[in-house]
């Protein structure tokens, strides 16, 4: 019936303003590093049961993206963090 | 006559009468009556006949849990069948229908498998009719189907109404009985937002059917008072005749609101059902509990009702249920419903208590039986007696009703509908709500809290909770007193002893108690398994009287306690939901939106066919007057196209505006050709990648300044690609100094093509558009006479001469108009999608067609746009694979019928020459195929391995589906102008 | 060969000319208004935001961190689109979307009540306060909604899209009697 999701940029919404991408927490390798790297990256997922590490666009919302941590199995939301700023975390 | 009106009392209208009908005949009932209450005040017991046996059945519950009443309300498309009689708000002129009987209620030939009952045993189904396996589907299915139907659906399209909803509130009280009614008042004084849903059309709950005294007044008296309130408060919402059905995940309830269901024409402008979803801060339930019968033998003969129901029937709608009635139990509900009896008037035929001894008091003159059990029931069509032993002596009672009353089950079905396992409680005989954290507390009978005074007490306290919690503070409570209570105790009976006849776990679905030995034996004990195998609790009602007895059984059958069997899993939905309620208004032109190109009225007026493009309506083709098929206006567009000039409607492409400092070097990741160095005023065919290499989507870039790019994207991934964007912009290169949106709705765009474009053009530009000052891939804003502003491209899908131009969007339509009006001279003529794409196939131009997500820039031979200088673009790393560089990829080519009068399709696979069709022999697949009217024969654009090199050889083009082979030869996929000359001219 | 052309509103075949009578739940549509998507250039999101705020004839609409929609109901789309590159400069990115928006005002005692058919937000005048706005989906269809006073709501959405909106808010008014008209 619903689920809802805090974006930090307009409030509490239905997941329906949302699409979903996968596990954010794959890092876009370097264009020079190995096969494996980049075969990992394009390919190769975890399913976990548990917590998880998404990428979820607000699209019918401010269009950001955002990293949504939760659980897979209770869909309990632990936080919901902004793509870019979890990226330029990520990199330092 | 047994079952009666009574001559006063009840929350009935008696200065309102209403007739109705009931299989055809009509009977009468009073405002405020269920369609149950009605029945029995007409004396109609028997309502329908059960699932497999087809006995008869009578009235058992006044609720919602009831397994027997269900009948079909309404005629044609109008009719709702498995409505349950004793939820069913009574109105003038309803017409309800008796089910699952043929030819009617009193004789039905179905009852036949009454008499074959032995061989009906549980899992019956699985093993007579498991061989042979096609008879199943063909004859053992549709016999049973017949034979076991429940009420019919109704084919035709229904014709109601229905929405759907969104509600906020701090606190969802659940059940508006003496425990929601306290809490919601508690809550509402505090200032919360408070929602009140009731399933009922009269909110109150027990408090409806009791006969105590509660501040003086009668508890219906007392209910009303304590509704005025809530009704004053502007915070509180009173929903009656609301069914919460769901619990979901960040506290989100489903619930449904019968808005019209109990009126006979209902009002175009409201819906008939409303579902609600309710995102609440914090939810109480008050959902009470539900009665819970005795398994003893013949206890499904109509007459056997559960002892609230007829207390409810005595004091709610004034109806008796019998004129002796014979009351069967296990704790002081009986000797409740002995004193609601008495106090009518109606005779009590006799008490039988399972209990050695108790402290409950039978009204004067009543014969008691204790350590009794009821062994079987008499009658035919209703009951007339019930056998009775006590200490191995029997004897025969007569009664024309059996009251019995086996306990309470706490209704906690919300609360275990996310996970959580509901709980034994061996001090209370019954199964509680499982803790299941702060968004949901559980209140009054439905946390197994009996006493009417304690309800009211719990109520209120557990609304304080919340609102402390929510930081709100409660306004000080003076609590009601209740005087006349009796205690509603008891011990569990899950069987009672020395069943002469078979004695029914699950009414609806005929399940005995032997059949749950019988699964048990066979190995399917388990509660789950027992369920699926006897099918207890499988029917309409989900096992709501059923359930927790057969738990009881197989505990009893093991010798272990109920806390070990468990329940079984409780999901949504609580009561069964109508399909037009989930689906709101989102029904028919409803079911997705439109989106309407400006270009619309004008195609429109032009003559278009439309046809879907996602969720655009496109211009397919512009039939004139003469064209009988869509071939001959797709060739008249082509051609003149070619020789004169043609307008085509290209808004629906993707649009961006994409700026900043960093912008050119974002597109330059962003595609995999170069975009660094285009200059200012011009335009350039871009391709993007997906990160694995394969080409994502194609479209045109222009460079409007320095800083400032428009791109234009395919119409069917326009979304997709601005999606890709911003996920490279904000996650993979968040430093960029870039900004971008969509334009696409901002402007009407047409495609002006063929080699008198430019005299059209140059008409309504004031800029030059000669080839020298505007050349092929110039792209500037420019003024249209009068002074409009646009922006105009020379850019080219046709392989004509061809202009984009772009205006603002609300006057696109003016705009169109004006260079049909110029082009007249020179022959214009609008062309749809169906010539756009013979245009383009004969041009060798790629759609997704071509790119299907198999497909690298090399394949469809752009490799050498792909840039060895960057050192880096989505999808650089992975096209270098070996996979994807591989000699004997397929590459796009041409093909072209030996035969000129064959045609190919698309999908077809291409073979070699003599080969057999194969997976081995495969050598490629057709993409794209149409007739070209140029050139007077069909041609496709095809993927062949090592493509390019075979230009001359003959392929078989086969078409399993069409049934067709086809030789063809190979070619360059560029059909028309291959040296560009048109383009360029 | 000089040429003016008429500017058709996209819900000119939806709404009829003779207004009818206006029920107490209305929905009004306002024949033009100039409708610019601003775009903070990197870092200036704080800058733009005071300026176009200080400035007091704009409405502005929250869009996303750092982009908003600027609305002028008196100015033509041209002069908007010249004040805010006069206002802002170099620190934003301004993109005029007058003919790619339409915006639709509803009014009335009964607007909540009409918009929660659509809408899953909270609408409560203490969560969704006078002054705010943000996207928001509204069935299928993604708008800009903005709250203009205690019972008055203000919906922009994409050109392509303003027909079926229309359609779904004139069902999701049916219950109370919704009248819609031009602005007059």
């Amino acid at each position: 019936m619903a689920s809802l999701i805090s974006c930090p940029h307009c409030g509490t919404r239905p997941k329906e303003e949302f699409s979903i991408r996968g596990d954010a927490s794959v890092l876009r390798p370097d264009p020079e590093a190995s096969d494996e790297a980049w075969n990992d990256y394009v390919h190769i997922r975890a399913n976990p049961r548990g917590r998880y590490r998404e990428h979820w666009q607000h699209v019918a919302g401010c269009r950001r993206w955002l990293v949504v941590e939760r659980d897979t199995m209770t869909h309990e939301v632990y936080s919901v963090t902004d793509g870019a700023v979890a990226a330029r975390e990520a990199a330092r | 006559m047994t079952a009666y009106r009574l001559s006063a009392g009840g929350l009935v209208d008696r200065t309102n009468r209403m007739d109705f009908k009931f299989d055809g005949r009509t009977m009468s009932g009073l405002s405020g009556d269920t369609l149950a209450s009605a029945l029995l005040a007409n004396d109609q017991l028997l309502v329908g006949r059960s699932f497999k046996y087809h006995r008869p059945r009578g009235i058992v519950t006044a609720g919602p849990s009831e397994p027997n009443a269900l009948v079909t309300i309404g005629q044609g498309s109008r009719s709702d069948p498995n409505t349950k009689a004793t939820v069913a708000e009574l109105y003038a002129g309803l017409d309800a229908r008796s089910q699952n009987r043929w030819p009617s209620l009193k004789h039905d030939v179905g009852a036949l498998n009454n008499l074959l009952s032995p061989f009906l045993s549980a899992g019956f189904y699985y093993k007579t009719f498991m061989w042979p396996a096609a008879f199943w589907e063909k004859v053992y299915e549709p016999i049973i189907r017949r034979a076991a139907g429940l009420g019919r659906a109704v084919l035709e399209r229904d014709p109601e109404t229905y929405e759907k909803v969104w509600a906020h509130c701090d606190l969802l009280v659940v059940g508006a009985g003496p425990t929601g009614l306290m809490a919601a008042r508690t809550a509402g004084r505090a200032g919360l937002r408070v929602i009140l849903a009731d399933e009922d059309f009269r909110p109150g709950g027990s408090l409806l059917s009791e006969t105590v005294e509660i501040d003086g007044m009668p508890a219906p008296a007392f209910a009303e008072t304590l509704l005025a309130e809530l009704r004053s408060l502007p915070n509180v919402t009173i929903m009656p005749r609301t069914t919460v059905f769901g619990w979901y995940d960040d506290n989100v309830f489903g619930a449904v609101e019968r808005v019209q269901k109990h009126v006979a024409q209902p009002q175009a402008k409201l819906p008939v059902e409303r579902l609600w979803r309710i995102v609440a801060k914090r939810a109480l339930l008050a959902t009470g509990a539900e009665e819970r019968p005795l398994v003893f033998g013949g206890n499904d003969r109509p007459g056997v009702m559960m002892a609230s129901a007829v207390s409810t029937y005595a004091n709610r709608f004034g109806v008796a249920s019998g004129k002796s009635v014979a009351i069967f139990t296990n704790g002081g509900t009986g000797y409740r419903t002995a004193a609601d009896l008495a106090a009518q008037g109606i005779e009590i035929a006799v008490i039988i208590d399972s209990r050695a001894d108790a402290d409950d008091v039978a009204p004067t003159g009543t014969r008691v039986i204790r350590s009794g059990s009821v062994t079987d029931t008499k009658g035919k069509h209703r009951v007339s007696g019930i056998v009775v032993e006590r200490s191995g002596f029997e004897d025969t009672i007569a009664c024309d009703a059996v009251a019995m009353s086996g306990g309470w089950n706490p209704v906690i079905h919300l609360a275990c509908q996310r996970g959580a396992k509901a709980v034994w409680s061996p001090e209370l005989n019954s199964f509680l709500a499982p803790d299941v954290g702060n968004g949901l507390a559980v209140a009054g009978a439905a946390a197994g809290i009996y006493s009417l005074a304690a309800c009211l007490s719990d109520g209120a306290g557990k609304a304080a909770a919340i609102i402390a919690d929510l930081g709100f503070s409660a306004v000080s409570d003076v609590l009601p007193s209740v005087s006349g209570e009796i205690d509603p105790s008891f011990t569990a009976l899950w069987y009672a002893p020395g069943a002469k006849a078979k004695a029914f776990v699950d009414f609806q679905n005929d399940v005995h108690v032997k059949d749950l030995g019988l699964a048990l034996r066979e190995g399917f004990g388990h509660v789950e398994h027992a369920k699926r195998y006897t099918t207890n609790g499988m029917a309409t009602d989900q096992g709501k009287l059923s359930g927790i007895n057969a738990t009881g059984l197989l505990a009893a059958m093991q010798g272990i306690s109920p806390a070990d069997v468990g329940t079984t899993t409780f999901r949504p939905f609580y009561t069964p939901v109508a399909f037009g309620a989930l689906a709101g208004t989102s029904r028919d032109e409803h079911a997705a939106p439109v989106r309407k190109s400006p270009l619309y009225n004008w195609a429109q007026k032009n003559g278009a066919v439309f046809v879907d493009s996602g969720l655009w309506y496109r211009p397919a083709w512009f039939a004139r007057d003469g064209e009988r098929t869509w071939r001959q206006s797709t060739d008249r567009e082509v051609l003149n196209v070619r020789q004169n000039v043609g307008i085509c409607d290209v808004s629906t492409l993707g649009k961006i505006e994409i700026f900043g400092r960093d912008a050119a070097e974002f597109l330059n990741r962003l595609y995999c050709n170069a975009f660094l160095k285009l200059p200012v005023g011009k335009a350039r065919y871009g391709l993007m990648l997906r990160e694995d290499g394969m080409v994502y989507d194609d479209g045109t870039t222009s460079r409007l300044s320095s800083e400032h790019f428009f791109m234009t994207t395919t119409t069917a991934l326009a979304g997709g690609v601005m999606s890709h964007m911003e996920y490279c912009a904000q996650v993979l290169w968040p430093d960029l100094k870039v900004r971008f949106c969509s334009s696409t709705d901002q402007w009407a765009q047409m495609a002006i093509a063929g080699p008198k474009a430019r005299h059209v053009v140059q008409a309504l530009v004031e800029d030059d558009v000669s080839d020298a000052a505007f050349p092929f891939l110039a792209a500037q804003a420019v003024t249209l006479k009068g002074g409009l502003k646009g922006r105009l491209f020379r850019i080219s899908f046709s392989g004509e001469l061809a202009y984009e131009l772009a205006v603002p969007a609300w006057f696109g339509e003016a705009v169109a108009d004006a260079a049909m009006e110029e082009g007249r001279a020179h022959g214009i003529c609008a062309y749809g999608l169906e010539a756009l794409n013979v245009l383009r196939l004969e041009k060798g131009h790629v759609t997704h067609a071509e790119f299907d997500g198999r497909v690298t820039p090399d394949d469809a031979g752009f490799g050498r746009m792909v840039s060895a200088q960057k050192s880096d673009f989505i999808g650089k790393r992975l096209s270098t694979r070996y996979g994807l560089t591989a000699a004997d990829r397929m590459q796009m080519v041409g093909l072209k019928p030996v035969e000129a009068d064959k045609t190919f399709r698309a999908g077809a696979h291409l073979l070699r020459e003599g080969a057999k069709p194969s997976t081995l022999n495969d050598q490629g697949y057709v993409s794209s195929a149409g007739f070209s009217p140029t050139l007077g024969h069909d041609i496709a654009l095809a993927f062949l391995k090592s493509g390019r090199e075979r230009y001359g050889e003959r392929v078989v083009v086969w078409d399993k589906l069409g049934g067709t082979e086809t030789v063809a030869e190979v070619c360059h996929p560029v059909f028309v102008d291959p040296g560009n000359a048109k383009l360029n001219s | 060969m000089s040429k003016t052309y008429i500017s058709r509103h996209p819900l000119e075949s939806r709404i009829p000319a003779d207004p009818g009578i206006r029920a107490v739940d209305h929905l009004e549509v306002p024949q033009r208004v100039a409708i610019a998507t601003v775009m903070a250039a990197e870092g200036g999101d704080a800058f733009v935001a005071a300026a176009l705020a200080a400035a007091g004839d704009l409405s502005l609409r929250f869009v996303a961190p750092g982009e908003w929609l600027a609305l002028s109901q008196l100015d033509t789309p041209e002069i908007l689109q010249r004040n805010l590159s006069l206002l802002l400069a170099e620190a934003a990115h301004i993109v005029d979307q007058s003919d790619g928006r339409v915006l639709l005002r509803l009014s009335g005692p009964n607007v909540r009540r009409i918009l929660a058919k659509g809408i899953a937000t909270d609408l409560h005048p203490n969560v969704f306060e006078v002054g705010t706005s943000s996207n928001v989906l509204c069935g299928h269809i993604s708008v800009n909604l903005a709250r203009t006073g205690e019972n008055e709501f203000e919906v922009i959405v994409m050109r392509s899209f303003a027909e079926s909106l229309f359609d779904d808010l004139k069902t999701m008014g049916r219950e109370f009697d919704l009248s819609v008209g031009f602005s007059t």
